[in-house]
């Protein structure tokens, strides 16, 4: 009994040292089977974005509508990074990650909000960010509604590069909050809060340490795709249809696992290069109904289906 | 047992996450032909078919395809480098007006689809994103109508804005007509965007260069739809002329809300009925634009001294004839577009993207189309046309015509 438990354990850490490692070779290697990088790049922000919605939502229960605020801060906290302080793209990534803790931080009392409560304020939040961003008076500091041009620090092979490694680190942490007593107490604080505290977890602490490191994720992502773009206007790293899809390829995979997000962005991305890309129309309509169909059936995701059977899913 | 189910599980998964990452990418497609093999020349363009910028885009588009069209039946253009008429091919995607798809759709126009020339969705949100994309691919963009001010560098050769000048430069003749006047109360209301704050800089800066301080000056988001309150406050400072930089929605429910304030000023200006009329006549009635000052474009105002391409009345006449459509600013900026491609083509030594965009600068300020003079300076913005203003009346029967106040250019 013993030895097959050791077995299993053996066998779970064998699937969550994978993972990270495959992602690392799919995405090394991609590059080399389809021409178009831009694709490849944005999936790859899409999962670690997955993945940062998935830390809130999936562990916590926390639905993060306005999640695209920290992906837009850190977007410009990066540009800041490079206009005002003349720091070279990699260091710059940083500030970018620090400005959306510091908003994070700012934002910490949402989290006394819940449900549909939350989502709403969290949206309105975003909405706020956007407008002080986009804001004329402070046209010195972030260009205002003039948008950003870095293309004297535009290069595209680091920031991929950057992404890469990125998708790599968020996943581990995912990975390892899952198997770890952190992410256990998530789960609990998800199910149920209040016994959560009566069983002796620090829920304020917990849930705002899982927020901090949400956001962390976002703003990180934001930072490089800023970076890759090099050239963006406030809507279009505030656009929240960033967010609804980090949401959906989160719901779609499943909540709570390190893989769902992946297989999400994986199989909806992919649907959408597929199909999207020449016939939007009919993506909008595979998309739309795959949604319904997936709240109506499959509420914990795809990944709930080898759940259900006892399987083990990283 | 349960051991091996485990691994084959792992090893599964794997494969199918390694396979579908790789699949999720799509499939790489052949490198682009030699130039000797070419037997058309194919455009990549974007286009917005919902969203907030579908109402734009569209019609500029299908401006574009209009003039592919009419290349077409005459066998093709000419093309210089190989001494020949070449059919035109357009390769269009539809980027939903979302800058990030349109991120990776510019990216597979240049990367998959391999175009011979790259032209700009709409407007400056829509075009942003392809300049880093098109320098990085040493590309030359045509910019059709993405006016913003940080497009343009000194060390990017890869851009030509083809069919509107920069916008820092549009509110010139609007400047010099407010001090021909002599109005020396002005309130300003704009969008904070790129392309209303720029116009607004430049109107100020002109205005009180002539000792003219603005006596209401305020921006609102591009969102704002509800203009009562904001009209009451410019009621407040007594202006003469009323001066509204926005987008055609913000003028449509500016407009409104203006009719239904009852207010009157000596003079009301807004960017848009003057690009697209239709657009204001069909929401509100022609009384709506009835002594509003505009930016008249063509087809409501018409170049003299076309010597490339059709002049306007060619246009609406065989623009009709081809679409059943009536003809609006955008249809020939898109139209435009195209015979400024055509003029590269005719004139570039050869088909590479440095060689295609020497030839621009070497015909700039040489064309003069149904849009106005084509000049771009070092940077590729557009100089060489200037937006006269112009004033909308409106007859008993509902005909809508507009009086040009400041020259042509």
């Amino acid at each position: 009994m013993l030895s097959s438990g050791r077995t299993h354990l053996r066998s779970h850490r064998g699937v969550n040292a994978l993972i990270p490692l495959l992602l690392l070779a799919a995405f090394s290697l991609a590059p080399l089977v389809y021409a178009n990088h831009a694709v490849i790049f944005q999936m790859m922000a899409f999962m670690v974005l997955a993945q940062g919605v998935n830390l809130l939502y999936g562990f916590t229960g926390y639905l993060p509508f306005g999640y695209v605020g920290f992906f837009g801060i850190g977007a410009y906290g990066m540009g800041i990074g490079i206009e005002l302080f003349h720091l070279p793209g990699l260091a710059a990534l940083l500030v970018g990650a620090l400005f959306a803790v510091v908003i994070a931080l700012i934002l910490s009392p949402l989290l006394r909000l819940s449900g549909a409560y939350f989502a709403i304020s969290s949206l309105a939040a975003s909405e706020v960010l956007y407008n002080i961003v986009a804001n004329p008076a402070l046209t010195h500091i972030t260009n205002g509604p003039y948008g950003e041009s870095l293309v004297q620090s535009y290069h595209p092979l680091t920031s991929y590069v950057a992404m890469v490694v990125l998708l790599v680190l968020t996943t581990v942490l995912v990975i390892v909050i899952k198997n770890t007593p952190f992410g256990r107490a998530l789960l609990a604080i998800r199910e149920d809060p209040v016994s959560a505290e009566m069983a002796g977890i620090a829920v304020v602490r917990t849930r705002t340490t899982v927020w901090i490191l949400s956001a962390l994720i976002g703003g990180l992502t934001g930072a490089i795709f800023g970076w890759h773009l090099s050239v963006f206007y406030p809507s279009t790293v505030f656009d929240l249809s960033i967010s609804i899809l980090a949401i959906v390829f989160t719901l779609f995979g499943g909540g709570g696992t390190a893989i769902g997000p992946i297989l999400g962005s994986v199989v909806l991305y992919g649907l959408y290069n597929a199909i999207g890309i020449s016939a939007p129309q009919y993506f909008e309509l595979i998309y739309g109904l795959l949604i319904v169909l997936l709240v109506l059936f499959l509420p914990g995701g795809v990944v709930s289906l080898l759940q259900r059977r006892g399987s083990y899913v990283p | 047992m349960n051991s091996r189910k485990h691994s084959a599980m792992i090893v599964g998964l794997s494969a199918a996450m390694l396979a579908g990452t790789l699949a999720g990418c799509g499939t790489s497609t052949s490198a682009a032909p030699p130039t000797k093999n070419i037997s058309d020349i194919t455009i990549g363009t974007l286009y917005a078919g919902s969203g907030a910028y579908a109402t734009s885009s569209l019609p500029e588009y299908a401006g574009l395809k209009f003039w592919a069209s009419q290349a077409d039946k005459s066998g093709g253009v000419f093309v210089k480098a190989l001494n020949k008429k070449v059919p035109i091919k357009i390769v269009a995607y539809n980027d939903q007006s979302s800058a990030t798809t349109a991120t990776s759709l510019y990216s597979q126009l240049i990367s998959v689809n391999h175009v011979n020339v790259l032209v700009a969705d709409f407007g400056s949100v829509l075009t942003s994103v392809a300049v880093p994309v098109a320098e990085e691919n040493k590309m030359v963009l045509f910019d059709q109508s993405g006016t913003g001010t940080t497009f343009f560098t000194p060390n990017n050769p890869y851009i030509v804005l083809t069919s509107l000048p920069n916008s820092g430069l549009w509110p010139d003749s609007l400047a010099q007509y407010l001090i021909g006047q002599h109005y020396s109360r002005v309130a300003i209301l704009y969008d904070t965007n790129d392309f209303d704050q720029s116009q607004e800089q430049t109107l100020v800066s002109k205005l009180k260069a002539a000792g003219i301080t603005p006596v209401y000056n305020s921006g609102v988001p591009t969102s704002t739809s509800s203009y009562s309150v904001l009209l009451n406050n410019i009621s407040h400072a007594n202006p003469q002329a009323v001066i509204e930089f926005g987008y055609p929605n913000n003028d449509i429910s500016f407009l409104q809300a203006l009719k239904a304030s009852g207010a009157q000023y000596k003079m009301v200006f807004t960017v848009f009925p003057g690009q697209l009329p239709t657009l204001f006549t069909t929401s509100d009635g022609p009384s709506s634009i009835n002594n509003i000052y505009t930016y008249p474009a063509p087809p409501l105002i018409s170049h003299a001294h076309v010597n490339y391409g059709m002049n306007s009345s060619q246009f609406i006449a065989a623009y009709k004839k081809a679409t059943g459509q009536s003809t609006n600013f955008l249809n020939i900026a898109g139209y435009n577009t195209g015979l400024i491609i055509q003029k590269t083509l005719e004139t570039a030594n050869s088909l590479s993207q440095l060689s295609l965009r020497h030839a621009v600068s070497r015909f700039s300020g040489t064309i003069e189309t149904l849009d106005g003079k084509f000049q771009i300076n070092s940077e590729g913005a557009q100089t060489g046309e200037t937006l006269p203003v112009g004033k909308f009346t409106t007859n008993s029967a509902g005909k809508v015509s507009v009086d040009l106040l400041t020259p042509l250019s």
